[in-house]
């Protein structure tokens, strides 16, 4: 067994595509070796740097043995020519071939040796291949060169039980030295195993794996936070940033004038964290304070490095300040007759007409929430206004949010800014769900004129592309239907959203935007009833009849059945449906057109069918009740009390009768089942639990 | 030529320091071209030049316009009007990043002292249908550069690749020189500021591209733009097909700070703008081979 290494050097890659190129050298590796069958220790990993790609085994097999094997040639009663050239295609000549009798004939045979294969030759040999196949989501050409990488390559060391593997890549051979200055690529360094060439950079403080740079930040982060007595919240995306831009961290606890804290948190957090990926600290009450930390890729000898990251976050903010202030107090209602000068989107008018239909829808939902009109009306007139600032051209990622600060600035009601903050919501996976029913209306009114509006113009997603994001928008509007168990009829708020847009002399057919939006948003309560992790079947079966007007009923209905599925009631419900539906499956054509209302209890010969059918008749009534109309669990154990009725029906009862009448009425019976359990909803497409 | 006054280059002397270190590496120093545009990239020197097989050195100063970051000279840091030094290499060396490096220690910057880093920034230029890979190179948190081997130019894969250098002047002499204003810039030795160069200029023009461009006549000098690109790509001339390009293109972007563009219709201008762009690529290349 012996040690395999290998480093890629290159100019700075990328975080994320660091981390896919590890997963894929790791994987490329691996399945290498599985398919070779050469034995590996498990402990290996692919390690980064921005600058280095390492893979590791830390202990392989030598050589590989194959044994010897007879192989199957073609029957003995084949042409000569055809014999030929079996044997050129395989490079045999006809001495090594054999007669041996099988099941199925004579057939040639010839035994290929046992061979030895030296797993060093093998990665010599197989090595470039492994690293084509790394799949870059991006890469690049650089110089006169072929190669395509993240970023440029320039060096590769490969080590197998501590000499090098010879090989070439591209324009690139391999050696057992690397860069180890990696500005200058001037310093190289030969080494023969990867304790030594760990212990080289560990003594530079330099961290070559990625995992333990993350700890080693991470540590240290919450440690000096701890030691003030403040409170941090580190965000796993920009931890992982940081770990993935440098491999010598030092951190730095920087600050910043407190005076920038009256302003919106979200725009300190946009200009530290996101755009110059530092940590923020809170204080004891989780209050944002004015300490941030800098992690540099090099210690800070002279304060150099503190002083020139703060003025570079004092620059960003002082400009974020700047216009903080000059866009706040801009009055908004004064303002919102200036959008009629930003086009909102070609066919579809201005944003002033935007929010003027968003008035309309707003004012429809105000009244189905039973709560302010005025206010809903307000705040949908002043929902886009922040698009005229020079805050929003700023910071794109705040628009909505930069309006409701500026709403509360002057003064609005708490429900308008809020509503107005919310209005993107949600904006992607694990993203807040508005919950108050001022921001739902205002956000629900938004994402149905832009799909009407986009569906109207016939500008309709494809598999590969949405530049619009009306996914996104689609799977929202469930999300906050769904989360805030909101009873929403959709259709009839499209028809009124599209009568809105007429007004304004932007007309769609109606019926066409209705049907193209009902199958959109069907597609995405599919993904979004999967996410929630309801079982296929149900999925299929529980979207027979879909309506747009009852995604909640159909939602809860789901979910319900896919509680019980495995449990000995839905195991039975499923059993009884079937029975009867696969029955009336194969005499499909003898009752197509009869109604299961005329059922004639007349021609009922035993009392297994009178029960069956008293009991169907008390369970259709108790689905009328009242009471029990929006009770989804007691719905499903009232289906589950016909067992005993259905069960002994199939007992003891022919339905294929010689007497057609009896038999067409057993079917008809049947079909009153199954019709009295697809009042729940229809039982169809489930399948039976193995 | 550090300043003997003070310990810290104007200026000009950046620019003069830079200059001299590229024309040492062997690139031809251009003036900057005589029209308005976005970025030194707009140059033909780096556009045109870096497509086809010709290799070609080139480094020079290019005024830039960029009427969306206009503050009325009320912001330290933001200018409709400023300077790029841009390098443009083709094909792209192997010891580029060492080259950039060592440039940085003639404007003052000593990389050993400072925490340089270089930050995914995959450039995109829509309206020149360009694309390339590479990074906004920080110095202690300060953007300073902008590095990028572009993979296509006017829509036309590159081969071989030429490498872009591109040096925010401002940005490095505010570091440089620890200022916090970009109007408190030195420009020489004279202690001439960039105040007394540029206050006047930014205030007017800011007031221009903001306020009083008048949007009707420009959207008329857009197509009158276009139309006259596409007449001379017909005639197959490339350099002045592209001139048009550039006046479409900074006619745009006022349009674009006038607010007179709506996010819906960018795209629209700018796919306008790309076309002819493209043209002019391929024109410009049937004389490379």
């Amino acid at each position: 067994m012996s040690e395999f290494f290998l480093e890629l050097f290159s100019e700075e890659i990328p975080p994320n595509l660091q981390i896919s190129a590890r997963e894929n050298l790791i994987s490329n590796f691996t399945s290498f070796f599985e398919q070779k069958k050469i034995n590996y220790h498990k402990n290996y990993s692919a390690l980064s740097t921005p600058n280095r790609l390492i893979i590791y085994f830390e202990s392989i097999q030598n050589e590989v043995i194959e044994n010897s094997k007879e192989i199957k040639g073609p029957n003995v009663n084949v042409s000569d020519e055809a014999l030929k050239s079996y044997l050129s295609s395989n490079k045999i000549t006809k001495d090594k071939i054999f007669k041996k009798k099988i099941d199925k004939g004579e057939f040639y045979f010839y035994r290929v040796p046992k061979k030895k294969f030296k797993t060093k030759s093998l990665l010599e040999e197989n090595i470039p291949d492994l690293l084509t196949k790394i799949r870059w989501q991006k890469s690049m050409k650089w110089g006169t060169y072929d190669l395509y990488w993240g970023r440029p390559l320039k060096s590769i060391m490969a080590i197998f039980d501590r000499s090098t593997l010879k090989f070439n890549y591209h324009h690139l051979i391999s050696s057992n030295k690397t860069f180890i200055d990696k500005n200058f690529e001037e310093k190289t360094k030969v080494f023969r195993d990867f304790k030594s060439y760990k212990r080289f950079f560990y003594n530079q403080k330099i961290i070559i794996n990625h995992n333990d740079r993350k700890k080693y930040i991470e540590n240290k982060l919450v440690k000096i936070t701890k030691l003030r007595r403040y409170k941090i919240f580190i965000k796993d995306k920009l931890l992982n940033d940081v770990t993935n831009i440098l491999d010598r961290p030092n951190i730095i606890t920087c600050s910043f004038d407190k005076r920038f804290l009256n302003m919106p948190k979200e725009l300190i957090i946009s200009t530290v964290e996101f755009h110059q990926k530092f940590f923020l600290v809170y204080d004891r009450n989780s209050q944002l304070i004015n300490t941030f930390y800098v992690v540099s890729d090099c210690p800070d000898t002279n304060g150099l490095i503190k002083k020139g990251n703060e003025n570079v976050v004092d620059a960003r903010l002082t400009d974020a300040e700047y216009f903080w202030k000059k866009n706040k107090s801009k009055n908004m209602i004064k303002q919102v007759s200036l959008l009629d000068n930003i086009n909102y989107f070609k066919g579809l008018g201005s944003y002033l007409d935007k929010v003027q239909r968003l008035k309309k829808i707003g004012g429809l939902l105000s009244d189905e929430f039973l709560i302010s009109k005025e206010k809903v009306e307000l705040a949908c007139t002043l929902s886009k206004v922040d698009l005229l600032s020079e805050l929003v051209n700023e910071f794109p990622e705040l628009q909505g949010i930069l309006g409701g600060y500026f709403a509360e600035a002057q003064g609005f009601d708490k429900e308008i800014s809020e509503s107005i903050k919310d209005q993107y919501l949600p904006s992607g996976p694990g993203s807040v769900i508005p919950r108050n029913n001022y921001s739902i209306a205002l956000s629900i009114s938004d994402k149905i004129d832009t799909l009407v509006g986009f569906f109207g113009l016939n500008i309709i997603p494809t598999s590969s592309k949405d530049p619009y994001g009306l996914r996104r928008l689609a799977i929202g509007l469930i999300k906050i239907i769904i989360h805030n168990k909101k009873n929403i009829k959709l259709k009839d708020l499209i028809n009124f959203s599209s009568q809105v847009y007429s007004a304004q002399s932007i007309n769609f057919n109606n019926k066409i935007v209705i049907d193209k939006i009902t199958s959109f948003i069907l597609e995405r309560f599919k993904y979004f009833m999967k996410e929630k992790e309801i079982r296929q079947d149900i999925i299929e079966t529980s979207l027979i009849d879909f309506k747009l007007d009852n995604l909640l009923i159909i939602y809860i209905k789901a979910q319900k059945l896919n509680k019980i599925i495995n449990k000995e009631i839905g195991i039975d419900l499923i059993k009884n449906y079937k029975r009867s539906f696969n029955i009336l499956n194969t005499e499909i054509n003898k009752i197509d057109n009869e109604n299961f209302s005329n059922v004639d209890p007349a021609l009922f010969k035993s009392n297994y069918e009178k029960d069956l059918y008293k009991k169907l008749h008390d369970i259709r009534k108790d689905f009328n009740n009242i009471k029990i109309e929006n009770d989804y669990d007691t719905q499903l154990s009232l289906l589950s009390t016909a067992k005993k009725e259905i069960t002994n029906f199939f007992d003891n009862v022919i339905v294929n009768d010689g007497d057609e009448d009896i038999k067409k009425n057993r079917l008809l019976l049947l079909k009153l089942v199954c019709k009295t359990f697809d009042n729940y909803l229809s039982f169809a497409k489930l399948e039976t639990t193995k | 030529m550090v300043s003997k006054k003070k310990n810290f280059l104007t200026f000009q002397n950046t620019i003069f320091n830079l200059q001299k270190y590229w024309s040492g590496i062997g690139c031809v120093i251009l003036q900057p071209y005589d029209l308005e545009v976005g970025a030194g990239t707009f140059h033909p020197a780096t556009t045109l030049r870096s497509l086809g097989p010709k290799p070609w050195k080139a480094a020079y100063v290019q005024p830039s316009r960029r009427p969306t970051d206009g503050r009325y000279a009320q912001n330290p840091n933001r200018l409709q009007h400023y300077y790029q030094f841009q390098t443009i290499i083709k094909p792209s060396p192997d010891n580029i990043k060492k080259l950039f490096l060592n440039s940085l220690s003639v404007v003052g910057i000593e990389h050993n002292k400072h925490d340089i880093r270089f930050i995914e920034d995959d450039w995109e230029s829509p309206t020149l249908g360009a694309a390339g890979l590479g990074w906004e190179v920080w110095c202690d948190g300060m953007e300073i550069t902008q590095f990028t081997y572009f993979q296509q130019m006017a829509g036309i894969q590159c081969n071989p690749i030429s490498v872009e250098i591109t040096y925010g002047l401002e940005r490095i002499c505010m570091f440089t020189q620890q200022k916090k204003n970009v109007f408190d810039l030195i420009w020489n030795d004279e202690g001439t500021t960039y105040k007394d160069i540029f206050y006047k200029s930014e205030k007017e023009f800011s007031k221009y591209n903001f306020e009083l461009a008048n949007t009707e006549s420009l959207l008329t000098k857009f197509e009158i733009f276009e139309r006259e690109a596409k007449n001379l790509t017909i005639h197959k001339l490339a350099l002045p097909a592209y001139d048009q390009c550039l006046k479409a293109s900074h006619v745009f972007n006022i349009l674009d700070a006038r607010g007179a563009i709506s996010i819906a219709q960018r795209s629209g201008y700018i796919s306008k703008i790309r076309d002819i762009v493209r043209g002019v690529g391929e024109l410009w290349l049937q004389d490379e081979y």
